[in-house]
C-alpha cells in the first residue's frame, strides 16, 4: 500500500513546485497508470515513492508520505531498495555490469544476501523470465526487448513488494508492447506486486490498469478508477473518445469492452465510403531492389519503392526488423546493392555531402545533434555547414510554425523533449531539403507534442516536402500518413493506401480500425466526423 | 589451474624469481618456460598469434637493453672495439662485459612481461576485480563499470559523428569535431546520473570509510611502519633476521587489517570461485615452496641466482637444484594437462 498526504515538492533551484498538493492512496495488488504530459512531474512522483527525491536530488519537500511500513522520505532510498523495485526509462543507462546474471545479482550484492540464498534467488529469477539462453551473454549484445526483460529481472530479484516502470513501452513496437504488459500483469499477480506505471500511449495500457493517476498541467494530482478519470484527461486514447462522443456509458477501456452492439449502431448508420489511392505527384526519390548487408547478414531485402512530392510516406514494421538500415542505405552512409535515384540521378556516384543537400535525417536521439548555446545558433551552424546565410528575422521567421519564435534564445537543453526534439528538427531543414526523413520520431512525445509534430509534417507536406517516416506508433501512423510502407524481416510486405495498410494488417490495425473492422475507418475522427455530418 | 588464489601464489614465486635472478642461464630457462606456457594459454583462448606477437616484443627489447648498456657503460676487460674518449657519453670501450649485463637486464624484463601477460591470460577480468578486497568495494564497482562504460562511449561517438555529418559538418577541422565532443560529454553526465540513481535505487551505498574505523587505520600504520623500517635496516646491512621479521609483521597486520575490515562490509560477492582438487594442490605446493624461499632468505642461504659479469666476465654457474626450483613455474601447465580441463568458463 502506498499513501501520499499533501505532498508538495520542489527541486534545488527553482522557484516553481513541480508537485502541489499531492494525495493518493493506492491499495496493495494494484496497477496504477500515472499520465501526465511530458514535464508534469510523473517521474518526480515515482522517484518520491522510492527516496530518491529528496535524498538524491536535494530540493525542498512537505507532506507525508507511507510506502508500507517504511517513510521515504525520512528512510533514504537506501531502506527503500529492498521495498521498491525501480525499473528506469532507458534501460541501456542502467546497468552496472557487463553480464546478464552479475547485472541481475547487483541488488542482492549490496543488500549482502548470503551466498545459498542469493543463487536460489538469482536462479529463480532467471527460470521465471526465461533468460537462462542469455545468462552468460554481455548486455550490450542483447536486442532491446531482452534488454528490458534484464532491467526488470534485477528489479525483482531482490523480492520489491512495489514495482515502479518509468515509460517502458515507449520503445516497443505494438505487439511487443502488448505482450510486455501481459507479462506485467502476470507479474503483478504472481508476485503480489504494487505497480506503477509511468506512460504516454494510454491506448496500450488502459486495458491493464485498476486506477489513473493523473498529473494536471498545474502539477496537481487526480487519482481514480479509470472511467472516473478518463472523461477530465483532455487527450483520451482514440477508443474512449469514440465512446464520449457517442456518450457511451460505462467507458469501454479495450476493444473488447466496446460492446458490439455500439459499433453496429454507429457503423449501421454512417457506413464509410472508400477513398481512391493518392495520386502519383512525381517520384523524387526513387529506390529499386535495394538490398543491404552488415557483417554478412542480410537485414534488408529487394525493398522498391518511391517518394512523391508532397507527400508523407510512414515506414511500420516491428523492432529490428531493418528500418533504420533502410534510412542509412538511402543516405549511403552504409553500402547497399540495387538501385537509388535522386531527381532521377544514380545515388551511388554522388557524394554524401551532396546528397545532405536535399534529404535530411532525423536521429533517434535528437539530442545527438543539439550543441549550441542557443536554438537560432543550431540553426546558424547547419547553415555555415552548408555555406548558407540568413539573418535573424528570417531564422525567426522559420521557427515560427515550430512554435520555437518566442524562445529562440534558449539554451536547447533546457527545453522539453517536444521542444527539444522541435529544435533538432528545425536544425536539421533550415537549409531547406526537400526530401526529410525521420526516425522514430515520437520515441518519448505526449500526446500534444505528437499532435504538433503532426501538424508541422503535414504543413510541409503541404508545401511540396517529400517526408519519411518510421515509427512503430501505429495511432500517430494513422493519423500522418499518405502511403504506408510496412517491412518485416527486412522484406517489403506491403506498400499503399493507409486505409488497408491499417486495416488489412492485423499487427498494425489501429484502435479505430479494429473497433469498425468491416470499414475503413482508422482515426476516430472518421467516426466522429461522420457523425456530425449525419447530424 | 583456475583458482585466482593459485594464481596469485603463482606470481609470487615467478615474481621472485624473476627480480633475483641475474644467472643468465636460469634467466633463459624461465623465458622458454613462460614462452610455452603463455603459449599454451593462449592457444586454450583460441589465438595463436600471441607467441610471434611477444618473441617480436622480447626481441626488440633485449636489443635495446643490450646496445643502449653497451653504449654507455664502458667497463669490462674484453673489448670490441673503441670511440674517441671525448665523444659525450658513448665515447670509450665497447666491452662484452657491458653488453652481457645488458643482455641480462633486458631478459628480466623480458621474464616480467611475459609473467604479467599470463597472469592476464590465465584470469578474466572478474577475476582481477575479484581481488580487489572488499573493503574497496566501491573502487571494484567503478572498475566494473568503466568496463561496459567505454564500449557505450565509442558507439555513442559514431552515433553522433554520423547525425552531425549528416547536418553537413565535414569534420575537417579541429573545431568541426567540438559538435561531437559537446553531445557526447552532457549525453554521458546525463548518462552517469541515471546510473547512480539506478544504482542507489538498487542499494549501492558507499561503505563505512576506512578512516571511521580506529582498528583498520592503526592496522594500516603499524604495516607501513613495520614494512618501512625493514626497508631501512635491510638498506643498511642490519641483521636480515630483523628485517624479515619486520616484514612479516607488516605483512601480517596488513591481511589482518582486511580481514577484520572485511567482515565488517555488508556485502555479499554474486561469483564464488570453485576450489577443484588441482587449484588446491597447486597453492599448497606454492605456498610451500615460498616458505622454503623464505626461511632459506632468513637462514641466510638462500638459492644462488645471482650473477655479475664485472668485473671479468665468467661462466655463470649452473645448480641442478636451481633449475629444479625455476621449473615450477610450469607447474600451472601439467596442472592444466593433467586434470584435462576445458575452457568452459562462461566469459
Amino acid at each position: 500500500m502506498i499513501r501520499i498526504n499533501k505532498l508538495t515538492y520542489r527541486y534545488p533551484n527553482t522557484t516553481q513546485p513541480v508537485l502541489i498538493d499531492v494525495n493518493l492512496e493506492i491499495p496493495s495488488g494494484t496497477i496504477t497508470l500515472i499520465s501526465g504530459a511530458s514535464g508534469s512531474g510523473k517521474s518526480t512522483l515515482l522517484r518520491c515513492i522510492n527516496g530518491i527525491v529528496p535524498h538524491f536530488t536535494g530540493g525542498v519537500i512537505q507532506g507525508e508520505i507511507q510506502v508500507f511500513e517504511e517513510n521515504p522520505i525520512q528512510s533514504g532510498p537506501l531502506k527503500l531498495a529492498g521495498l521498491v523495485g525501480y525499473v528506469f526509462q532507458e534501460p541501456e543507462s542502467q546497468f552496472v555490469f557487463d553480464v546478464v546474471e552479475a547485472e541481475i545479482a547487483f541488488s542482492l550484492e549490496n543488500a549482502g544476501v548470503e551466498q545459498l540464498e542469493l543463487n536460489k534467488r538469482i536462479n529463480q529469477i532467471i527460470d521465471h523470465f526465461q533468460l537462462n539462453s542469455i545468462r552468460y551473454k554481455h548486455i550490450q549484445d542483447l536486442s532491446g526487448g531482452e534488454k528490458q526483460k534484464v532491467a526488470i529481472a534485477s528489479a525483482l530479484v531482490n523480492h520489491p513488494k512495489v514495482l515502479i516502470f518509468d515509460e517502458p513501452t515507449s520503445q516497443l513496437d505494438a505487439q511487443t508492447a502488448e505482450e510486455f504488459l501481459q507479462f506485467l500483469v502476470n507479474l503483478t499477480t504472481t508476485f503480489g506486486l504494487t505497480t506503477l506505471i509511468a506512460e504516454h500511449r494510454l491506448e496500450r495500457v488502459l486495458p491493464f490498469v485498476d486506477a489513473i493517476a493523473h498529473i494536471t498541467q498545474d502539477h496537481h494530482l487526480i487519482f481514480g478508477p479509470p472511467r472516473k478519470i478518463l472523461p477530465h484527461l483532455d487527450l483520451a486514447p482514440p477508443i474512449v473518445r469514440i465512446a464520449q462522443s457517442f456518450n457511451i456509458s460505462p467507458l469501454p477501456l479495450s476493444v473488447g469492452e466496446f460492446s458490439n452492439k455500439f459499433t453496429k449502431l454507429i457503423k449501421n448508420k454512417y457506413p464509410i465510403e472508400t477513398e481512391d489511392s493518392p495520386v502519383d505527384t512525381g517520384p523524387i526519390l526513387l529506390l529499386n531492389q535495394l538490398s543491404t548487408n552488415i557483417h554478412d547478414q542480410n537485414i534488408i531485402k529487394d525493398i522498391s519503392f518511391n517518394l512523391n512530392q508532397s507527400e508523407i510516406l510512414v515506414v511500420l514494421g516491428p523492432n529490428g526488423t531493418g528500418k533504420t538500415t533502410l534510412l542509412r542505405s538511402i543516405l549511403g552512409l552504409i553500402p547497399s546493392e540495387g538501385k537509388r535515384e535522386l531527381f532521377s540521378k544514380n545515388m551511388e556516384i554522388m557524394k554524401i555531402s551532396s546528397i545532405i543537400k536535399h534529404i535530411s535525417y532525423l536521429p533517434q536521439n535528437p539530442n545527438d545533434l543539439l550543441f549550441a548555446d542557443s536554438i537560432i545558433e543550431e540553426l546558424k551552424i547547419t547553415l555555415k555547414n552548408h555555406h548558407q546565410r540568413k539573418t535573424d528575422a528570417q531564422l525567426i521567421e522559420f521557427l515560427e510554425p515550430l512554435d520555437l519564435a518566442k524562445q529562440y534564445n534558449r539554451y536547447p537543453r533546457d527545453l522539453s523533449i517536444g521542444e527539444c526534439q522541435r529544435t533538432a528538427i528545425a536544425a536539421i531543414t533550415i537549409h531547406d531539403p526537400e526530401i526529410i526523413l525521420l526516425d522514430e520520431p515520437t520515441r518519448g512525445l505526449d500526446y500534444h507534442s505528437k499532435l504538433e509534430l503532426s501538424s508541422l509534417l503535414k504543413n510541409w507536406r503541404n508545401q511540396g516536402k517529400a517526408i519519411m517516416v518510421v515509427t512503430h506508433d501505429v495511432e500517430f501512423a494513422a493519423r500522418l500518413a499518405d502511403r504506408v510502407l510496412i517491412i518485416e524481416n527486412g522484406k517489403m510486405l506491403f506498400v499503399g493506401h493507409p486505409r488497408v495498410a491499417f486495416t488489412q494488417f492485423e499487427k498494425y490495425q489501429t484502435q479505430t480500425a479494429r473497433l469498425f473492422s468491416d470499414t475503413n475507418a482508422i482515426i476516430p475522427e472518421d467516426i466522429i466526423f461522420d457523425e456530425k455530418n449525419g447530424n | 589451474m583456475k583458482h585466482r588464489i593459485s594464481w596469485i601464489l603463482w606470481l609470487v614465486v615467478s615474481l621472485y624469481l624473476a627480480l633475483t635472478t641475474r644467472n643468465p642461464y636460469y634467466l633463459s630457462l624461465q623465458l622458454l618456460e613462460l614462452s610455452f606456457l603463455g603459449y599454451f594459454l593462449a592457444k586454450r583462448k583460441g589465438s595463436t598469434k600471441w607467441l610471434t606477437s611477444n618473441i617480436r616484443f622480447i626481441g626488440i627489447v633485449l636489443l635495446f637493453s643490450g646496445v643502449i648498456n653497451t653504449l654507455f657503460s664502458h667497463q669490462g676487460k674484453i673489448i670490441f672495439f673503441k670511440l674517441p674518449q671525448q665523444w659525450l657519453i658513448i665515447g670509450g670501450a665497447f666491452t662484452l662485459e657491458s653488453l652481457t649485463y645488458g643482455l641480462i637486464n633486458g631478459l628480466v624484463i623480458a621474464v616480467l612481461f611475459l609473467i604479467f601477460n599470463i597472469i592476464n591470460l590465465a584470469l578474466n577480468t572478474r577475476q582481477i576485480i575479484h581481488l580487489i578486497p572488499k573493503i574497496f568495494y566501491p573502487i571494484a564497482i567503478i572498475l566494473t563499470i568503466s568496463l561496459t562504460f567505454f564500449p557505450t562511449i565509442q558507439r555513442r561517438i559514431s552515433e553522433i559523428k554520423e547525425a552531425q555529418q549528416l547536418r553537413g559538418n565535414q569534420m575537417k577541422k579541429i573545431a568541426d569535431w567540438l559538435p561531437i565532443v559537446l553531445p557526447l560529454l552532457i549525453s554521458s553526465l546525463e548518462r552517469s546520473i541515471t546510473l547512480s540513481e539506478s544504482m542507489t535505487a538498487r542499494g549501492f551505498h558507499p561503505q563505512q570509510s576506512l578512516r571511521s574505523s580506529k582498528n583498520v587505520l592503526i592496522g594500516i600504520v603499524l604495516a607501513l611502519f613495520s614494512i618501512f623500517s625493514a626497508w631501512i635496516l635491510q638498506l643498511f646491512d642490519y641483521p636480515p633476521l630483523i628485517s624479515i621479521i619486520l616484514y612479516l609483521i607488516g605483512g601480517i597486520s596488513v591481511l589482518l587489517t582486511f580481514f577484520i575490515a572485511n567482515r565488517k562490509i555488508s556485502v555479499t560477492r554474486f561469483y564464488q570461485e570453485k576450489w577443484k582438487l588441482v587449484d588446491i594442490l597447486a597453492s599448497i605446493f606454492f605456498a610451500i615452496i615460498i616458505s622454503i624461499l623464505v626461511i632459506l632468505e632468513i637462514s641466510g642461504c638462500s638459492p644462488q641466482l645471482t650473477y655479475s659479469p664485472y668485473p671479468v666476465i665468467t661462466q655463470p654457474i649452473f645448480n641442478i637444484g636451481a633449475v629444479l626450483l625455476n621449473l615450477t613455474l610450469l607447474l600451472p601447465l601439467i596442472a592444466i594437462i593433467s586434470t584435462n580441463c576445458k575452457e568452459n568458463d562462461p566469459d
